[in-house]
Formats: structure tokens, sequence, C-alpha cells
């Protein structure tokens, strides 16, 4: 890592405190040209690994890799990357938000206008994942492009260290005006020192996890009271002023934007504000939640701490949680209208994910940590007029976390620096059908209190592997056939046929991320 | 005899309470085999309720059986908080499915259980008083109100009461990361 050029902090930040004299101009052009180098390498290598793979238990067999270099010579004709030109980013996280939970994505009742919005002007990707579902590794990649193993954030009581650079940074460095605002939530003394951010609006109340209301904030490294009583409507003011602040330039000295606006819902405990609470009192919640679910289920959820508590009703619980996922959609809609009104939303990519999934009684769990679909299942839509021809459309292409990084770079004109493992998704933004990834690691590290033990696994499009470091039986599940993973076939005949493969694939996904 | 004597456990209050957690836990749990929707709701309602009353309201009947009884303070406390005991037991031993045991035992000092430990002051209060009353009904010369059990749930109510008005008790479990932090790092 730390020998990648465009890693070397102090290089970037003498760029970033002396101005862009000549000397500097060549230095940066000097590090984009040495990343985007070794992009080619990396992409090169990681094609070479990926080919001779006939007779493979995987769909593709051309890699993900290739496409990128393809989607590079694409791309760059699709759009001019001259600075003037280069597109705001508005990047909207939410918190164990199952993937189904949106209006787009075919749930019953919820009531998501916003991203219903996001959707119909562009697309919905149905297969995007967190590899390892827990809020503070997932976000760590978010923030740098690279699995846990890499980011070192493995669970939520390691500590973010700074190890890697955030998209954030390479942004800055180019020329962006950047504001991180909302929920931070990785471990550590306090916030951490982010120079390259213009605004850096967070909090650090009760582990980082904030509260739904009256959170304290700390505003620029100072702490100041809430100015609105809601958490979603605070960090949306604050965005909203960073995004009106950023419009106020004349076009032409106007710099592009990035906005990462990191939401609490659908965190535990539910709390929405008086005139969205008891929105879904009369809806039959019965009709979603698993039939095994029962009003006292929460406390008998089989590997959940507090079994036998009784924390309310379960159905009530659900409906709660629907009803936080609705307040922060309401901001949503206050952030779309607002780019429209200020003229931005042709030439400003937005988009909207979960930090990882959200079980609701399938598979007797309640939490976000098992590696079963509905924890590592992400919801993901984005709108980026320039880019998609076929807006309302959906994409099936497996997508990560790790790959929004790199994506926003190269919407951005700049080079993915070779320690991000995730690719960019723009050749399938602006095409449907490149062959995405063929497959992604999975891993987990135990993180005390909750009972799931630390796991390693693979997924591919068909196929989840996963074997634990203790107390459980490795799984193996065909999702192709067994959607639902009821049937784990790692003691079965067809198990042991196509073990060895899967093994040999985890393998070597960890070795082209090391 | 030898029946006699078997019998005498029927009037023991903690085996009453166990043997009505244990059918409870079963009732509950056994009611998702039942194909009837209706009927499954319905017992894993009712018996989820049972169970969670005889965890943490139990201790109230068991020490005031005891104390109507005559046992000493000192049994009367152990056998209130068995039940609750064994409930947490029960959770460390399902956390060793992932955590080293030592880190297990730290979860016998989770919130839950400081909540518990309050309602648990509380009920033995109740109960003394409860008893008292009882045992004045029944011809005794007693005293019902005394400084002990009144302290006891003043105690138990003004610290549970704190724990809910701190954040309903989410501080508490920031606190008690943080513990497990500096004990154990982040555990990896």
């Amino acid at each position: 890592m730390s020998d990648h050029p465009m890693t070397t902090s102090k290089s970037k930040r003498s760029i970033l405190n002396q101005g862009c004299n000549r000397r500097d101009a060549l230095k940066l052009f000097g590090i984009t040209l040495a990343s985007g180098l070794s992009t080619l390498v990396l992409s090169r290598i990681k094609k070479s690994r990926n080919d001779g793979s006939d007779g493979s238990l995987f769909r593709h067999t051309s890699s993900y890799a290739s496409n990128q270099e393809i989607s590079n010579q694409s791309h760059s004709n699709r759009y001019d990357r001259s600075p003037d030109k280069r597109p705001n980013i508005i990047f909207i996280l939410g918190d164990n938000h199952n993937y189904r939970t949106m209006g787009c994505a075919g749930h019953p009742f919820i009531h998501t206008p916003g991203m219903d919005q996001i959707a119909q002007e562009g697309i919905l990707f149905e297969n995007t994942f967190s590899p390892t579902p827990l809020c503070s590794p997932s976000r760590a990649s978010f923030l740098t492009g690279a699995y846990a193993h890499k980011h070192g954030v493995k669970n939520n009581h390691t500590p973010w260290t700074g190890q890697m650079t955030t998209f954030l940074e390479y942004l800055n460095l180019n020329g962006y005006a950047t504001a991180f605002i909302g929920k931070w939530h990785m471990p550590g003394e306090g916030l951490p020192e982010m120079p390259f951010l213009d605004r850096f609006i967070s909090y650090t109340y009760r582990e980082g996890q904030g509260a739904y209301f009256n959170c304290p904030m700390i505003v620029d490294g100072k702490e100041v009271p809430s100015r609105k009583a809601y958490i979603t409507e605070e960090i949306t003011d604050y965005a909203i002023e960073f995004i009106q602040e950023n419009s106020a330039h004349d076009n032409a000295e106007r710099p592009p934007f990035c906005l990462y606006l990191a939401h609490r819902p659908g965190h535990p405990p539910f709390q929405a504000p008086d005139e969205i609470s008891g929105m879904y009192d009369e809806v039959n919640v019965e009709e979603v939640l698993p039939d095994l679910v029962d009003p006292w289920w929460y406390g008998k959820a089989n590997r959940n701490v507090f079994q036998g508590v009784m924390m309310g009703s379960y159905y009530n619980q659900y409906r709660k949680y629907c009803e936080t996922l609705s307040a922060m959609d309401r901001d949503i809609l206050r952030i779309l209208n607002l780019v429209e009104q200020e003229g931005l939303r042709e030439n400003t990519v937005i988009i909207y994910m979960g930090d990882n999934g959200m079980q609701w009684g399938t598979h007797d769990c309640h939490g976000i940590r098992e590696p079963y679909e509905d924890s590592i299942r992400l919801p993901f839509i984005i709108r980026a007029p320039w880019l998609i021809s076929d807006p309302g459309t959906k994409r099936a292409q497996m997508a990560l976390n790790i790959d929004i990084a790199p994506t926003l770079l190269d919407m951005a004109g700049i080079p993915i620096p070779r320690d991000m493992d995730g690719e960019s998704l723009v050749p399938i933004l602006t095409n449907p059908n490149p062959q995405g990834r063929d497959s992604f690691l999975l891993e987990f590290w135990r993180y005390f209190p909750e009972n799931t033990p630390s796991y390693t696994g693979i997924r591919t499009e068909r196929y989840k592997y996963v074997k634990f470091e203790r107390g459980r039986e490795p799984w193996l599940f065909d999702i192709q056939e067994d959607l639902k993973e009821d049937t784990n076939l790692f003691d079965s005949e067809i198990g042991k046929q196509i073990l060895p493969e899967l093994k040999s694939a985890l393998e070597a996904q960890y070795l082209l991320s090391l | 005899m030898k029946k006699r004597e078997a019998l005498k456990v029927l009037h023991e209050p903690l085996f009453i309470v166990a043997i009505i957690a244990l059918l409870s836990y079963f009732v509950y749990y056994s009611s998702r085999q039942i194909p009837n929707s209706a009927l499954h709701q319905v017992l894993a309602a009712g018996f989820g309720t049972i169970y969670f009353l005889s965890i943490f309201f139990g201790p109230l009947f068991i020490y005031t059986t005891k104390y109507v009884q005559g046992d000493p303070l000192g049994k009367r406390i152990l056998a209130s908080c068995a039940i609750p005991f064994i409930w947490v037991t029960k959770d460390v031993y399902v956390l060793m499915e992932s955590h080293p045991f030592l880190e297990c035992l730290y979860w016998y000092f989770n919130p839950l259980t400081i909540w518990m430990l309050c309602l648990l002051a509380i009920e033995l209060g109740l109960g003394t008083l409860l008893g008292r009353i009882l045992l004045k009904r029944r011809g005794q010369a007693i005293r019902v109100i005394s400084l002990i059990p009144i302290v006891a749930i003043l105690i138990g109510t003004a610290t549970f009461a704190g724990i809910y008005a701190w954040g309903q008790g989410e501080n508490l479990f920031s606190l008690y990361l943080h513990g497990y932090r500096l004990l154990f790092g982040s555990g990896i």
C-alpha cells in the first residue's frame, strides 16, 4: 500500500498546501501517470489470473478487469473530462437498509419517493453486496475501495488508522470541494484528522452511532448542539448549505464538489419524527416478514443476544424501522429538489446505498452480520444522466461497496489507485451488457457481543461458500437454485465436487487483494 | 415417606418457577412447528409472555413465598437469583460459539444484567413487604414497613429509572463496550 505513489501523504499534502505551481503540476502529472500505469498492470495481472477458467463454475469467463480497460476507452469518448465539466458527486449512505425495503425494489408498502425517483431516473443494481456485513468495516470499504483485511477496520472495535487514502482525498487533490457529513462511526479517539475535507460534520455520541433526536454534533472540529431535532433533517441542512455554497460560484470558476452524506436510519432504536411516526401502524407486516416470525420473535431470534427479552412487538419494530427509512427518504427528496433548483441535475451523480443489509427474521436471525443474502446485499441506486442512456432500468451484474471509490474516481477522470480492490462500474452504467465480476470475498471478524464467529468465504454468481473460525460447519449454498439458502450442500456429493474449485477461487481472490 | 419428601418439592417456589419457565420455553419454541398460523401466534404470544414473566418476575414470587415459609435471608436471595442467573448463563454459553471463554464471562456484566439487578432489588424489597403482609394476615405480630426493604426498592427504582433516563440504556451499553475494549482490545 505505502509503495503506491498516490498514498505518499507527504507529497499529496505538499501539493495541496503549496498551491499548483509548475513543479507541483508536473509532480501531480507524474503521480497520475504512475497510478494509471499501475492500474493497467494490475488489471492485466488480474486478467491473466482469471483467464483459463474453462469448465469453471462461474458463468463469466472473461475478466471484469478487461472490461475496465474497455470502459476507460469508451468512457473517455462519452463525456469531456475537462475540469469544468467534471461531475459533482452526492453519495448518500443509509444504515442497516435491507435491499428490498424500497418502493423501487418492489416493497409492498414502504413510502420512498426519493429513492424511487433516483431509480426511475437512473439505475437500480439488483446484486450489490458488502463483503464484510458490519457497519465500520463497510464504511471504511466505501471510503477506501478496499476489502477490510486491507484497510484494517475489521470490526466495530478496530480503530480507523487512515492507512489507506480515501477517495475523498483523491478528489480533493484533483480540485474537488469535499464534505463528509453525517455518521462516521469508525472506532478511534474522536474523529480523525481529515484536512482534505472542506467540511467535516459528524458525531461521536454513543460509540459514533449518534441519536435520532438532538444529537450533539462536531462541526469542523468544534462541538455544537444540534440545530434541528431530528438527525436526518439536521445533517441534510448542513448538506444543503454545502451544495448551495458550492453552487454560488459562477459557472466558469465553480469547482466540482463531492458530498458524502451518511444517515443514521435504519439503525435501532428505531425512532421517527412525529409527522412520520405511526404512518405504518395499520399496515399488515405479516405479509413481509417470514411466516415463523411471531410478535415475540425479537427475543427468540437464534444467535441473537437478549434471547427471551420482551423488547416490544417484532411487528412494531419492523414498522418503526420502515418509518425511519421513510424519514430519511424525505430528506433525500430535499437534496434531489435542491439539485434540480440549482440547475445541477445534468452534471451531478447521485448515489444511494446502504452500509450493510438487515435480516428481519430470515433464517431465524435478526441482525446484519450473518453471511446470508439479506445481510450482505445492499440497496444501490444511482443517477448519472450523462452516463446512463436507459434510465429506469436495472443491472444484474454483481457490484460491491468497494466499487464506489473507483467508480467515482473514474467518473471524475482520476486514475484508479492500484491498492483499491474495487472496480469502476462506469462500463456497466453506460451499457447494460458488460460482464461483471464473477466472484468476491466474504470476510468477517467476530464482534463482541454479537454471536457470529469469524468467517471467510467466497460468493460467486452461483455459489456461496463460507468457512467459520469456530462453532459451525461450513456453508455451501447454490444461490441460483436455492435463493433462500435452505439447503447446505457442504456434506453432499455435489458439494464435494464443487468445493475444491471454490476453495481455489477463495484463495485466488484473497491473493489478488493483497 | 419418600413419596411425601418428593411431593414437598412441589411446594418449593424455585422449582415451580423453573418448571413454568422450562415449559413456556419449550412450548414457545415448539409452537412454530404448528402448521396453523393462528394457533402458532396465540401459543407464541401466550407462552412467550409467560417465559418473560418467569425470568423477570419469578424472583418476586420465590422471595415472597420463601419469606412466608421462614427461610433465612441468604437462602431467600440465592433462590430468587437462580432463574435470572441460569438465564444469563445460558446466554454466556450461547456466546461461546463465537468468542473465547474469558470474553464470554464479561457478558455477565452486560447492561441487561444491571437492569435485572435493579429489578431484583425492587422485587426483594417488595417480596419482604408482601411476605410480612401475608404473615400479619395469618395473625403474626409483625411490622410491615421497615427501612431496609424500602431502601432496596428506592435504590433499585432510582438506578433503573436513572439508566433509562440516561439514554434509555444506550449510554450504559456504550460504557459496557468501552470496558470491553479496555480489557480485550478489538478482540481479534
